[in-house]
């Protein structure tokens, strides 16, 4: 009955040191405090651990004594009986002890301490934050191959990979665009290829000429060229190093028609961006008909409205308002008269005012009419405008008034011809004026004084002739043509609905003209009592776009577009 | 005469005792040129006249952006540049000095190139990316030049090594002591004593609060069980006190030097990252030109 201890211990170089010895009991105790036959100097092991009870036959038996187990093979245990002929490893904290049976028959227990400390060799390298953060490098790798890829490599494979359809959309390269397309081309989000055609080649105006084919240059290229001239030397460096990188220009669509630059409408070009050419452009483009025009205040040529002076041939021709040109519709209408508030025709106004809408004497707006838009004037219509007074009534029949056909001479000449000759039929709606005998006005259609029905009609003070002139061409009579232009400045733009503030007559004198012959087209001084150029402090500081379009069109130029698309 | 070798001599070798940080390097030079590098950078953003609105495509935008990149792979290759020192004018430290200055002026540079034009893409990204490492980089210049004193001071003329060696010997002291000691004790002992020296994790490491630390809660129960003069549970919560001690300043120690090194682990990841997404937006922008 004894048990055999063999403790195995390594010096601090690594020699190995076995000591064995006997102890004759047929019990043994286990545990840290001192006394105990096994002692285990080891924190984790309670004072009074376990007892090894020798059962004879080369078994043991052994169990827990205080609160903590220990492990058997590996396995948790408090209690256990093992036999040492086919051995057994047992640990208690951080001493394992193998139980095995002695040559002779003694129960041998090998006892070693497992040195799970590694020592502090490496402890120094710990407080590197290396441990508690994941590495560097990996992270570097993951974030750079991650976005190389999504945002290089998938667009790019997507983009050389994708079918013939023109619509077919590139995955990936929503992350490329810089910022939203502009109002006008809100459609192409997200379809790239549009205008971005080719890779690595900036958009060309072809791109935009797809869509965008009647859109007019602003001139011949030679004479672009011309107008723009030796550029300043910056300009021109600038210029060549954009050419050495296969950059379009100078005037590409791209220059002004920049895009990315988010949801919105393109600004007007500013002054500086026309004056550039136009303000000295005499000196630069030999035989140009346009004068020099840099700041609307400053530098800007007299208006050319296009006036018809020759009624028969009803040719426009330009005609600066500097050399007073005297327009020739073929009409005879004294604005004065029709205006004068104390005359006849204020005091006919003001008798069927109750009728037409008159006041207590005429308007301008009771014969011009704003067009739909609101931008000019309808063309003045006899029918709408005038009839109200100049009543081309000439036979009554029972309760019903026969009037003349107006703008067709051969109807009023059948009409006239077989009229009843009881004259004058409305010899009695008292309307005032100097026509008449007892100071009635009436149409007057047929001689007290003698002469033709159609003498009459057509003589100064006729129902035909106090507008317009006779004209009698191949033995047929009739009248001359009339024109009345809509508009007479073509090449600018004119807003009367942006002008709704004035009078009319604060830019038409019309009061004062006496004749149909005078323009009462206002000329560049007037716009300048308000409008001057873009830096200006004038009441309307004005650039050239807020009248002129870069692109000729009949359309509003940019800056005074309701749309602007 | 004679002296004049020695006058030359002398400033040459002041330089190299004197201690001169890399923030004042040759009297704040890089200072001095990054300054100017913005100040030009935001006249040629006045004058430049830019339709309609500036922004990175634009002439001066490409001037900018070009300057921009240039830098960013020029400062990107300090991570190259610092594993040789060499003293002289372009010393590692000059090279240093320029990195954190020129790297603050390319906020001024970069943020023009963009025109003020953000958004979802890989160009803001990029940008992003370069403020992140800025940032992280500012943070870095500002505790290179403060938290080193702090360290010093917390140190008490110890090597880190000598720090852990105090404390496991305690330690050693702490297990013989505890040897007569019932288990209970014994196991607040091994709490303390077993545990890592070192956190693992980051939040402990950097804000020096260790809210269940066994060493403490050891104390704790040493002081609140140990029997009226139980001389050896006595002995082992003084030894307890004394490892606490030493652990604080190893804390303290642990954590000036987790902030002195958290920022590259942003810094550097970040910069990689840059140098991706800037391939990506010149590459782009020229792809879809």
């Amino acid at each position: 009955m004894a048990f055999r201890l063999r403790q195995i211990e390594f010096t601090a170089d690594g020699r190995k040191i076995v000591r064995e010895r006997e102890i004759a009991k047929p019990q043994l105790t286990l545990g840290r405090a001192a006394e105990s036959d096994i002692h285990l100097p080891d924190l984790a092991v309670e004072p009074q651990h376990a007892r090894i009870d020798d059962l004879g036959g080369g078994r043991i038996g052994i169990a827990a004594t205080g609160t903590l187990g220990f492990a058997l093979d590996g396995a948790d245990t408090r209690a256990a009986t093992v036999d040492c002929r086919s051995g057994a490893e047992l640990q208690f904290g951080a001493s394992r002890i193998s139980a095995s049976l002695a040559d002779d028959g003694a129960v041998l227990l090998t006892i070693e301490r497992i040195d799970t400390a590694s020592g502090d060799i490496d402890e120094k390298s710990s407080i590197s934050l290396a441990g508690a953060m994941p590495s560097r490098r990996t992270v570097s790798w993951i974030m750079a191959i991650l976005i190389l890829g999504l945002f290089l490599a998938l667009p790019i494979t997507s983009y050389l990979t994708r079918g013939p359809d023109p619509k077919a959309r590139v995955i990936g390269d929503g992350s490329w665009s810089p910022g939203k397309l502009s109002l006008a081309h809100r459609s192409l989000e997200g379809r790239c290829q549009a205008c971005h055609v080719k890779p690595f080649e900036a958009v060309r105006d072809t791109a935009c000429r797809t869509c965008h084919a009647t859109v007019h240059d602003h001139a011949a290229p030679d004479r672009l060229a011309g107008a723009r001239g030796d550029r300043p030397l910056g300009e021109r460096f600038l210029q060549s190093v954009a050419h050495s990188f296969g950059k379009p220009g100078p005037g590409a669509c791209v220059e002004c028609h920049t895009e990315h630059k988010g949801v919105g409408r393109m600004e007007a070009p500013r002054q500086q961006f026309c004056a550039a050419c136009h303000a000295g452009l005499s000196e630069r483009l030999t035989g140009t008909k346009l004068g020099n025009a840099g700041d609307f205040g400053t530098l800007h040529p007299q208006f050319m409205p296009l006036v018809v002076t020759n009624p028969a041939s009803r040719a426009a021709t330009r005609l600066s308002l500097d050399t007073h040109p005297r327009e020739n519709g073929g009409l005879t209408f004294p604005h004065k008269l029709h205006l004068d508030p104390l005359g006849g025709v204020a005091r006919m106004a003001a008798s069927i005012g109750a009728e037409r809408g008159y006041g207590s004497k005429l308007a301008c707006k009771d014969c011009h009419h704003p067009s739909e838009d609101g931008v000019r004037f309808l063309p003045v219509r006899m029918e709408r405008d005038c009839e109200a007074c100049h009543s081309l009534v000439y036979d009554r029949v029972g309760p019903t008034f026969r009037t003349l056909k107006h703008g067709n001479v051969d109807q009023m000449i059948a009409d006239l011809s077989a009229a009843r000759p009881s004259w004058p039929v409305v010899a009695a709606r008292p309307r005032p004026g100097a026509y008449a005998a007892e100071g009635g006005y009436y149409a007057n259609f047929a001689p007290p004084g003698g002469g033709s029905v159609l003498q009459r009609a057509f003589a100064r003070d006729g129902v035909c002739g106090e507008c317009h002139t006779p004209v009698f061409t191949g033995g047929r009579t009739g009248v001359m043509p009339v024109t009345l232009p809509a508009r007479y400045m073509t090449k600018g733009w004119f807003s009367h609905k942006a002008h709704s503030q004035e009078k009319c007559t604060s830019c038409h004198a019309a009061e004062k003209s006496s004749s149909a012959t005078d323009l009462l087209l206002p000329g560049i001084a007037q716009c300048r009592t308000c409008h001057l150029g873009e830096g200006s402090n004038a009441a309307v500081p004005s650039s050239c776009a807020m009248c002129h379009s870069y692109h000729p069109a009949a359309s509003a130029p940019r800056k005074d577009r309701s749309d602007k698309s | 005469m004679a002296s004049a070798p020695r006058s030359e001599a002398l400033p040459a070798r002041r330089i190299a005792s004197d201690h001169e940080g890399f923030l004042r390097h040759a009297r704040f030079r890089w200072l001095k040129i990054g300054l100017a590098a913005c100040f030009i950078a935001l006249l040629g953003y006045v004058a430049a006249d830019v339709q309609p609105r500036p922004y990175g495509g634009s002439w001066y935008g490409y001037t900018l952006g070009t300057i921009g990149a240039l830098l960013i792979v020029w400062l990107a290759l300090l991570g190259i540049r610092k594993r040789a020192m060499t003293p002289g004018r372009w010393s590692l430290k000059a090279w240093t000095s320029a990195h954190v200055y020129l790297g603050l002026a390319l906020i001024v540079i970069a943020t023009l190139h963009t025109g003020f034009q953000f958004g979802w893409n890989v160009h803001t990204l990029a940008y992003a990316l370069m403020m992140l490492v800025i940032l992280s980089g500012i943070y870095g210049a500002v505790v290179y030049a403060t938290l080193p004193a702090a360290l010093s001071n917390n140190r008490d003329q110890l090597t880190l090594g000598e720090m852990i060696a105090g404390i496991r010997a305690i330690d050693r002291q702490l297990v013989d002591a505890t040897q007569p000691l019932p288990q209970e004790f014994a196991q607040l002992v091994l709490g303390a004593t077993g545990e890592e020296i070192f956190s693992r994790s980051l939040w402990r490491r950097l804000s020096g609060k260790y809210p269940d630390c066994a060493t403490q809660m050891a104390i704790a129960g040493f002081h609140s069980a140990s029997g009226a003069g139980d001389a050896a549970a006595g002995r082992v919560e003084a030894l307890l006190i004394r490892r606490k001690g030493q652990l604080d300043r190893l804390r303290r120690h642990t954590r000036l030097k987790g902030l002195l090194e958290v920022w590259l682990y942003l810094h550097i990841p970040a910069t990689i990252a840059l140098l991706a997404a800037l391939t990506a937006h010149i590459v782009s922008v020229f792809y879809y030109w």
